[in-house]
């Protein structure tokens, strides 16, 4: 192994790095003081980093009420909150839809519900790497309460409509959970103007926050029970869960250095400007897309990907073995495999999987250059076997 | 060659189980030939030392790069408390380049009647 070559990361769909100095800095200072606030002390402690926290969120996602962010573990945690506090609410079976789309963080609870028969589910398939939203509304019908997709997918990098099918499902009740973790600090987002039950985020991704920390936007949270319990630091005196906002799902001591990571994440963000990180990601796009694309043993899952994330496979080879020579050759970090997504993979390789190249803000040119080259070497190689 | 000691692991996509191995020395191309004689062998000789991969069906695979001291095992899990003494079995016998075929060939047999017998029942 070339140990020597820097090492060159291109997983940011799965945790992004880099985080900016400016994040590390605020953890490090996060933990100077006590933290505090919450009911939780008294005296001199740090700076109230969860209410700047929401503050922060609220502002950067549009979202008119900064008492409407929940923080969570991250995003998976926070999509079993909603759906498995949903489903705790109703009290007849109920229809589901979902895509083909998301991720295990979806398909898994809701998998659950269904094989409990908690729930009738269907999954909305997708066609060149978006769902149509009027397949969604062919298939609602009066039992349907809960719609469940992402805005982003992990592997195509396609952004859905989610306008579109939010306007739907509003009009007629139906709760609608979108999971934000690949578009949050991607793209500009402006929750208030969209017709959103729930929005879902994770810190460590495009948020450039630590891992440990995501949450989630809820406007009204009577239809999600709170599943977990526990300490809250207000209202002690009671034994039944508060049912406010936040104390209705946030349990327990809070991340704080993870929020303060989110805070200072989100200001990085604003200070690059989102214009000018979306324009550096579509150059990168489209500089991986033409190297690529031209090369007969490679192919592309989705030519036209809304965000930096590009799926290909070699002919001739494993995905897999196709991560073990980036990483062991030229010291690139890619992800391969299934990515979590099951039944997307089912859809574009047969379930074999593929590889994935996502980078960020801080990939430069040269890397997306030593890393196309290298990917093209490999094709090059692939079928020269003995 | 031995293994010193495993570095990674992972459940990985198709229900295998990786382990990363660190051997006492570097892959060879006479251990590859040695290698041919319990499985299938591929290599793509152009890229870095030249990748090889070789497969033992139904039992593990392994890849890794040539003059690399360590290699990556993906094993059947279903199987796995057979086909990783099989494994250190194969670098034992190789013996530095005099193989010991004879050992590794009734172990080999051996190994195969019981992955069928695990996987086939018969």
């Amino acid at each position: 192994m070339k140990q020597e070559n820097p090492l060159i990361y291109l997983n940011n769909a799965a945790t992004s790095w880099p985080k900016p100095p400016e994040v590390i800095q605020a953890v490090q200072e996060s933990l100077e003081l006590p933290f505090g606030g919450g009911g939780r002390g008294t005296g001199k402690v740090s700076r109230d980093y969860l209410t700047e926290g929401r503050e922060t969120v609220a502002q950067f996602f549009g979202e008119n009420s900064p008492d409407t962010i929940v923080f969570s573990l991250n995003a998976t945690d926070a999509l079993n909150t909603l759906i498995h506090g949903f489903a705790a609410s109703q009290t007849e079976k109920f229809h589901v839809i979902t895509t083909t789309l998301e991720h295990n963080s979806v398909l898994r609870p809701l998998h659950y519900l269904e094989k409990t028969g908690m729930i009738y589910l269907d999954y909305i398939p997708f066609s060149n790497a978006r769902v149509d939203p009027e397949s969604i509304t062919e298939v609602v019908t009066d039992k349907t309460r809960l719609v469940v997709m992402n805005h982003g997918s992990n592997v195509l990098g396609s952004v859905q409509d989610i306008r579109v099918v939010g306007e739907y499902l509003h009009d007629r009740g139906i709760f609608f959970i979108v999971d934000g973790s690949q578009t949050a600090g991607h793209i500009p987002l402006n929750l208030s103007s969209l017709e959103l039950d729930a929005f879902v985020f994770t810190g460590h991704k495009g948020l450039l926050g630590l891992p440990g920390i995501g949450g989630f936007c809820i406007r009204n949270p009577d239809p999600v029970l709170p599943i977990r319990m526990g300490g809250t630091g207000t209202n002690s005196k009671s034994l039944d869960q508060p049912g406010d906002l936040p104390e209705r799902y946030e349990i327990g001591t809070h991340n704080y250095p993870g929020v303060a990571s989110l805070i200072a994440g989100i200001s990085f963000l604003k200070t690059i400007g989102m214009d000018t990180l979306q324009k550096k990601a579509d150059r990168q796009i489209e500089y991986f897309m033409k190297e690529l694309s031209s090369e007969p043993g490679i192919t592309i899952y989705n030519p036209e990907p809304d965000l930096p994330i590009i799926a290909c496979n070699i002919t001739g080879l494993d995905n897999d073995d196709v991560g073990y020579i980036l990483a062991r050759k030229d010291n690139i970090v890619v992800r391969t495999g299934l990515h979590c997504a099951p039944l997307l993979h089912n859809a574009i390789d047969d379930g074999a999987g593929c590889v994935r190249i996502s980078p960020s803000w801080f990939t430069t040119d040269e890397e997306c250059q030593i890393a196309a080259e290298a990917i093209k070497e490999i094709a090059h190689h692939a079928d020269s076997q003995i | 060659m031995r293994i010193l000691r495993s570095n990674r692991h992972k459940y990985c996509a198709d229900g295998s189980f990786m382990k990363e191995f660190i051997l006492d020395t570097e892959v060879t191309p006479e251990f590859l030939d040695f290698l041919k004689h319990y499985g299938s062998l591929e290599m793509l000789p152009g890229l870095g030392e030249g990748f090889y991969k070789f497969e033992k069906s139904d039992c593990f695979s392994i890849k890794g790069f040539l003059n690399e001291s360590s290699f990556e095992v993906r094993f059947k899990k279903e199987v796995m408390e057979f086909t990783s003494d099989f494994l250190y079995s194969m670098l034992y016998c190789y013996q530095n380049g005099k193989p010991d075929y004879t050992t590794l060939n009734r172990r080999d047999v051996a190994l195969m009647e019981r992955v069928r017998t695990r996987l086939h029942g018969n």
